[in-house]
């Protein structure tokens, strides 16, 4: 793990640093839900409360006979970090987001598709109901999108799809996992992801209007 | 192979194409001028300078007679000062004055620095602020409103400020106003349209709306300002009438009192208007003037208006006429970069023993007429080497006729 990035929880390392901190915070659900939350705080109190507020929430849901992605903000209080089903908190380092803002103020992708809803790009077949919206956004370049490769987590400014319909993410933030099992964060300005690999999990798109207050 | 090459005629031979080494003898603030400063005048740069560096607002008056080299001491300036931008202005135009002032000031400086400083004002008014400790999702109401309330106080008409502060964040924040937004902010004429699809009431003709942008743009440079004012009599000669002008109807009848003209309220308006740029903070002016007594009565003129501006003017320095010992260096430069021009470089050892094709007492003796103003002696020199590429006299008989 670099330095800077603190992991604040970790449950697979039985780790956690108590207090109360802001900045840049992700937080991963286990992977029997894998969702994904984004807030600037988190509070960790001596007696094992977890409390994130105004964090936003995102993931796929079930809705009758078909997954549909969504993005919520909440508050978020567990009485006991033991129970939760929080994964991981990991706190960005400044000079990671500083990288991470610099690439997303580029002039150099004017035309680009901000949605205003979040939507479900790709689901990889889970309970049967995949989504695969690839073929249709082909060419295509789409701001704000949060992906679930493999173990990682991928924070990216925008996706293209390109001509074979790999999804390559520009100015991303990786969380994940090494061999080791270590929590790790790294800065990437572009991350090509192989369909043909099966690594995806999700992408899913946030919408403009979700992320306003 | 050649044995034997005879330099002199040669150059004389190149002067004969028709090129007079010696070309501008008025210098002007859109051409660059290339000459360097002569070394009797560089204590009076680094005094120049000195203040510059040390001082936050002020106006330093530079004196100096018609011809002394005000103009060209605006280029070497220049050229001094690195981190700063500077830049010239004269005031033949001095009709919509701030708005004239503003595009002189974005014309040096070019589009690319606009938008940064843009970009540095939006994020400091709160654009780059992360929603959910990641996402950048600017609103362009907020920003506007954290704009407004942190730099309201510094700004007399609200209105403006509220304008520019519209098409600033719109530049930055809105794609959809974008280029627009730039044309405005790069004070291009707006037409009515243009300005309702940015919801602005003026453009930057508009006098607070220049002022403003001035200041904004000055105030949030990393570079400090120098403003060059040349030929300040400009504002005393349209506050005095010239003397026996015939006057087609009696003035008064439109201005009020008698004495006062058209172009006697421009003047006092320019200069009201100049002053007020002190309000700019880090603005450094620089103004030139032919005499002292000029100087004394715009002095008048402001003490009447509010005695404190007085303060912000500084002791005058005084731009003297050349030394003698300036007159060869100045013509070995000057050929030296016609030599350079013309591709006969090698010749320059040659010249520096005789200062052919003149020689030392020529140059004495423009040197003595010329009182060592440098105007009049650059006119010396293009008459001198005009004889020498037209005449059909021969060299010794023109050098002859100048050194008696």
């Amino acid at each position: 793990m670099n330095e800077n990035n603190i992991v604040l929880f970790d449950y697979i390392k039985n780790s956690r640093v108590k207090g109360e901190f802001s900045g840049s915070i992700i937080s991963k659900f286990k992977e029997y839900v894998n969702y994904i939350i984004f807030s600037d705080n988190i509070k960790i109190s001596e007696d094992n409360k977890v409390e994130i507020s105004q964090g936003l929430m995102v993931g796929f849901e079930r809705d009758v006979n078909k997954h549909l992605a969504f993005s919520k903000k909440d508050n978020f209080i567990w009485n006991n970090i033991e129970d939760c089903p929080l994964e991981y908190s990991v706190l960005i380092s400044n000079e990671i987001m500083e990288q991470y803002d610099e690439g997303q103020f580029s002039d150099a992708f004017p035309y680009t598709i901000t949605m205003l809803h979040t939507a479900g790009l790709y689901q990889k077949d889970h309970d049967g109901l995949p989504v695969n919206h690839l073929e249709f956004f082909q060419g295509e370049i789409l701001r704000n999108p949060v992906s679930l490769i493999s173990r990682g987590i991928c924070v990216a400014d925008r996706v293209v799809i390109d001509h074979r319909g790999d999804p390559v993410f520009y100015d991303s933030i990786i969380v994940g996992r090494d061999e080791n099992d270590e929590l790790k964060v790294s800065y990437e300005p572009l991350v090509n992801v192989k369909m043909d690999d099966d690594v995806l999990r999700f992408i899913i798109i946030l919408g403009i209007e979700d992320l306003k207050e | 192979m050649l044995i034997y090459e005879n330099k002199k005629a040669k150059l004389l031979n190149i002067l004969k194409i028709g090129i007079n080494p010696f070309k501008k003898f008025v210098a002007t603030g859109e051409i660059k001028e290339e000459l360097g400063f002569v070394s009797s005048r560089k204590g009076l740069m680094e005094s120049i300078i000195n203040i510059i560096k040390s001082n936050e607002n002020f106006i330093l008056p530079i004196i100096g007679e018609v011809g002394a080299g005000k103009t060209h001491l605006f280029w070497n300036l220049k050229k001094k000062l690195l981190f700063h931008n500077t830049f010239y202005i004269s005031l033949e135009n001095y009709r919509k004055f701030y708005y004239h002032l503003y595009s002189e000031y974005i014309e040096e400086l070019g589009v690319e620095f606009l938008r940064s400083i843009a970009n540095k004002l939006c994020n400091e008014w709160g654009a780059l602020e992360r929603k959910f400790g990641f996402f950048h999702v600017a609103d362009i109401y907020k920003v506007r409103k954290t704009a407004y309330k942190k730099i309201s106080n510094e700004f007399e008409d609200k209105i403006a400020l509220n304008d520019i502060i519209n098409a600033i964040t719109a530049h930055q924040l809105d794609p959809y106003k974008k280029l627009e937004a730039e044309n405005w902010l790069l004070g291009e004429l707006m037409d009515f349209r243009d300005l309702a699809h940015l919801n602005l009431l003026y453009d930057l003709r508009r006098k607070s709306y220049a002022f403003n942008m001035l200041k904004i743009i000055i105030e949030n440079s990393k570079l400090g300002s120098v403003l060059f004012i040349d030929d300040f009599e400009k504002i005393i000669s349209l506050m005095k009438p010239e003397e026996g002008s015939e006057e087609i109807f009696d003035p008064s009848y439109l201005y009020g009192s008698e004495g006062s003209s058209l172009d006697n309220i421009a003047a006092q308006k320019i200069l009201e208007k100049i002053l007020n740029l002190q309000k700019i903070r880090g603005i450094k002016i620089i103004i030139t003037l032919n005499s002292i007594d000029s100087l004394e009565e715009i002095k008048r003129n402001i003490q009447e208006k509010e005695k404190n501006l007085l303060l912000t003017f500084k002791k005058p320095l005084f731009l003297s006429n050349l030394v003698e010992n300036d007159i060869y260096k100045f013509y070995m430069k000057n050929m030296k970069n016609f030599l350079k021009t013309v591709n006969y470089l090698e010749f320059i050892k040659e010249m520096s023993k005789d200062y052919f094709p003149l020689n030392e007492s020529i140059l004495k003796n423009i040197y003595n007429e010329a009182d060592g103003n440098p105007r009049d002696i650059i006119k010396f020199l293009i008459k001198i080497f005009n004889e020498l590429i037209y005449s059909d006299e021969e060299l010794e008989d023109i050098l002859n006729s100048y050194e008696n």
